[in-house]
């Protein structure tokens, strides 16, 4: 049997993670998806990814207050609390979910974070829908 | 680092009618300050790699106002609009703007002059202040050889008379030097208009096209009472604030000039403070007599800043309000003292400067040294000999374009025209600027040029989420009685702390910040399907712009998108529950749809 590796899908906030690494490390990390704020993603979204093969999701908002758009990243882990309880009740366990507030300008952070998370669900094995 | 693209994409567009940030709207260039902002907070924290960042902010504000190194020590207008005056104390954008400056000086003195064939028209510009300055870097930059004939031996005008605890005297030169410098700009000094046989039809003669007039305010106004003129201002001991301010720049007052002697400052305007606490830096102990009363508020208000009073008071300068002078004394040709009556009111219903008195209520005041302080004038002979005045000795000007009435080929503006700010006259430089370029041209002068600016609103969150300002840092009273800078500057930290606080009030078409960094490829909007959306409303709960509104379509509510307000932050699109609402021109759906079918 081929060892487990996790897939991971991570949306990005541009404004605080990144955006000063001009090296394309977006095409690098194939998982990546920058949005324009972390308060866009949508629970529509984060269920699709589960629902198309995805082990865990997470999210990269900006610091407390510091949203450009004055409260997304508010409204994103407002979300993800919320829905972290709604997944657990379909056997989800909600460590596939989780957001990460903080500023990372150059972005070096984000393959760490990932790398962090896939550990992680790595101990939770594939995810396995019930439907 | 980021390589910003500064191609004035975000230059205010010449639309009749546009939304701009209330602190642009505010400073009279339209600096573009909510974009400036936006890239400082921006900023990584490491200094060695924020330094590029800050050069190519420092580049961007250059290109169209040369001078804000120095506004950025003694500016600050935009202050006055910023929305979050009334929400915790406005964006500190002086300070921002300062420590961009500081910055942005040691890379100026390095900074590769422009690269620009100067093929047209000569064009002189009399007087080297702002407003001149201002005139001669926007011509020259397109092309124009330019020359300025300044009546003194240093470039600057006014801006010297500034005292160097707020304005460092060696920050105003290199500044100056350096745009002259960049943008090849000559100068003619000691050369003062209407002297010898430097006249405007001299300059005709010897071949320039246009002039642009911006020789300031070197008189100073006398002191009045009603409408006469009060006796005795020619005693030994008593000066005029532009004169005692001009000798203190110069260097001639030095250090205890005035020690031991009582010093009575008439006058309430920034400048009367400028000359106070200048007087108490050469020992003086200085009294300032305001004709204005202490409440700001009131149309009676001290035109003073708040800063500077509060700054005067700790410094141990005694300020009195609502009185006037109505008689100078005298003892054996030396200044003794003032005879002060009460001021009951400044302004009449119209606005109008009309002092009342109560001249029952006196007091007298004696002291050694008198310093009047009450405004400038304008060289007006000068300017009637050229033939710029109306029968009512008033300059004749278009006031949109700055020409003169009486002679197509001459422009006016800055304090001459109407006694302000430095960024008014600026501003009166810019504009006049546009306007030669027109006359050179053959154009038409005003075609467009009527801007109506709307400031935009506050983005509105729960009172608790708005910042409080962060506190200025003065350097104690006791400490600062020279003339070196009393006030701390931000470090890299703090600016950006600052830069992030503000909160982004106009519209992206006016700022595209993210944009020219590279955060987003395009300016994105929202729209609406209205055959989903029900008209619950959540869109316009979760909107801090005011920009997701409904509104009523036959008898039944629709959601709908104020595009000048838009932001397309996509905070209502991820709230509606019925998916009725979707960003346009943003890849992030086209994304996540092709990267799931990856998985």
């Amino acid at each position: 049997m081929t060892e487990f590796t996790p897939k991971l899908v991570c949306f990005s906030c541009k404004f605080g993670w990144g955006y000063l690494n001009t090296n394309g490390y977006k095409n690098q990390l194939k998982n990546l998806i920058p949005v324009t704020c972390s308060g866009t993603v949508d629970t529509t979204h984060i269920i699709g990814a589960f629902k198309e093969g995805a082990d865990g999701v997470l999210i990269l908002g900006c610091p407390d207050s510091e949203c450009h758009f004055q409260t997304g990243n508010y409204q994103a882990r407002k979300k993800i609390m919320l829905l972290r309880k709604v997944l657990k009740e379909f056997g989800i366990d909600s460590g596939r979910l989780k957001i990460a507030l903080s500023i990372d300008p150059e972005g070096a952070q984000i393959p760490v974070v990932i790398d962090a998370m896939k550990k992680e669900i790595k101990n939770l094995g594939p995810l396995r829908l019930a439907v | 680092m980021w390589d910003a693209i500064n191609v004035g994409e975000a230059c205010v567009e010449s639309a009749i009618k546009q939304f701009l940030p209330p602190c642009q709207k505010q400073c009279p260039v339209n600096e573009d300050i909510q974009r400036t902002n936006v890239l400082i907070s921006l900023l990584p924290e490491d200094p060695a790699q924020a330094k590029d960042g800050l050069i190519q902010i420092g580049d961007y504000l250059f290109e169209n106002n040369p001078l804000f190194p120095i506004c950025g020590y003694v500016c600050g207008v935009c202050e006055l609009g910023c929305n979050y005056q009334s929400k915790g104390g406005s964006i500190r954008r002086r300070l921002l703007k300062r420590f961009v400056s500081d910055f942005y000086l040691n890379y100026m003195d390095k900074k590769k002059e422009y690269d620009i064939v100067k093929d047209k028209e000569n064009v002189a510009v009399i007087g080297g202040g702002p407003g001149g300055l201002m005139c001669a870097f926007h011509l020259s930059k397109k092309g124009y050889r330019v020359t300025i004939f300044e009546a003194t031996n240093r470039l600057g005008g006014a801006l010297w008379l500034i005292p160097h605890y707020r304005l460092p005297k060696l920050i105003l030169q290199r500044a100056i030097e350096n745009i002259l410098r960049i943008a090849g700009i000559e100068v003619k000094y000691n050369a003062k208009i209407g002297e010898g046989k430097l006249t405007l039809e001299k300059l005709r003669k010897d071949g320039y096209k246009a002039v642009f007039i911006a020789k300031g305010t070197p008189a100073p106004r006398v002191l009045t009472f009603g409408r006469d003129f009060v006796e005795n201002q020619d005693l030994e001991g008593i000066v005029y604030g532009q004169t005692f301010l001009y000798e203190v720049s110069r260097g001639i007052l030095v250090r205890d000039y005035l020690g031991g002697k009582k010093v009575i400052v008439i006058g309430g305007g920034n400048v009367a403070f400028d000359v106070a606490r200048s007087a108490r830096r050469l020992g003086g102990d200085v009294t300032v007599v305001a004709l204005e009363r202490e409440d700001k508020e009131s149309k009676d208000g001290i035109p003073a800043d708040h800063e500077e009073i509060q700054g005067a008071w700790e410094e141990g300068i005694r300020i009195i309000y609502s009185r006037g002078v109505n008689k100078i004394l005298g003892k054996e040709g030396q200044f003794d003292g003032i005879v002060s009556p009460k001021c009951t009111r400044v302004f009449d219903e119209k606005g109008r400067f009309h002092p009342v008195f109560d001249v029952n209520d006196t007091i007298t005041m004696h002291g050694d040294i008198l310093i009047i302080t009450v405004g400038q004038i304008p060289d007006k002979d000068i300017l009637k000999k050229e033939g710029l005045l109306d029968e009512y000795r008033q300059l004749s000007v278009d006031p949109l374009t700055f020409q003169s009435n009486s002679k197509d080929w001459v422009f006016i503006g800055g304090d001459v025209r109407r006694v302000g700010f430095m960024v008014d006259a600026m501003r009166d430089g810019q504009e006049a600027a546009e306007s030669i370029e027109r006359y050179l041209k053959g154009l038409d002068l005003k075609a467009g040029r009527k801007k109506e600016y709307e400031g935009s609103d506050i983005p509105q969150l729960k009172d608790a989420d708005y910042k409080h300002e962060p506190n200025v840092v003065w350097l104690p009273p006791d400490k600062r009685i020279h003339f070196q800078m009393f006030e701390k500057g931000f470090t890299l930290k703090e600016a950006i702390e600052e830069a992030r606080r503000c909160l982004c009030c106009g519209p992206c078409v006016s700022c595209k910040a993210c944009i020219s960094v590279g955060i987003q490829e395009e300016l994105s909007s929202v729209v609406v399907h209205e055959s989903f959306c029900s008209g619950c409303g959540i869109c316009v709960s979760s909107c801090h712009y005011g920009a997701a509104q409904l509104k009523a379509v036959n008898s039944h509510l629709v959601s709908s998108t104020d595009m000048f307000k838009c932001k397309a932050c996509g905070m209502c699109v991820s709230a509606c529950p019925s998916g009725a609402r979707e960003s346009t021109g943003s890849d992030m759906e086209e994304r996540i749809s092709e990267f799931y079918a990856s998985l």
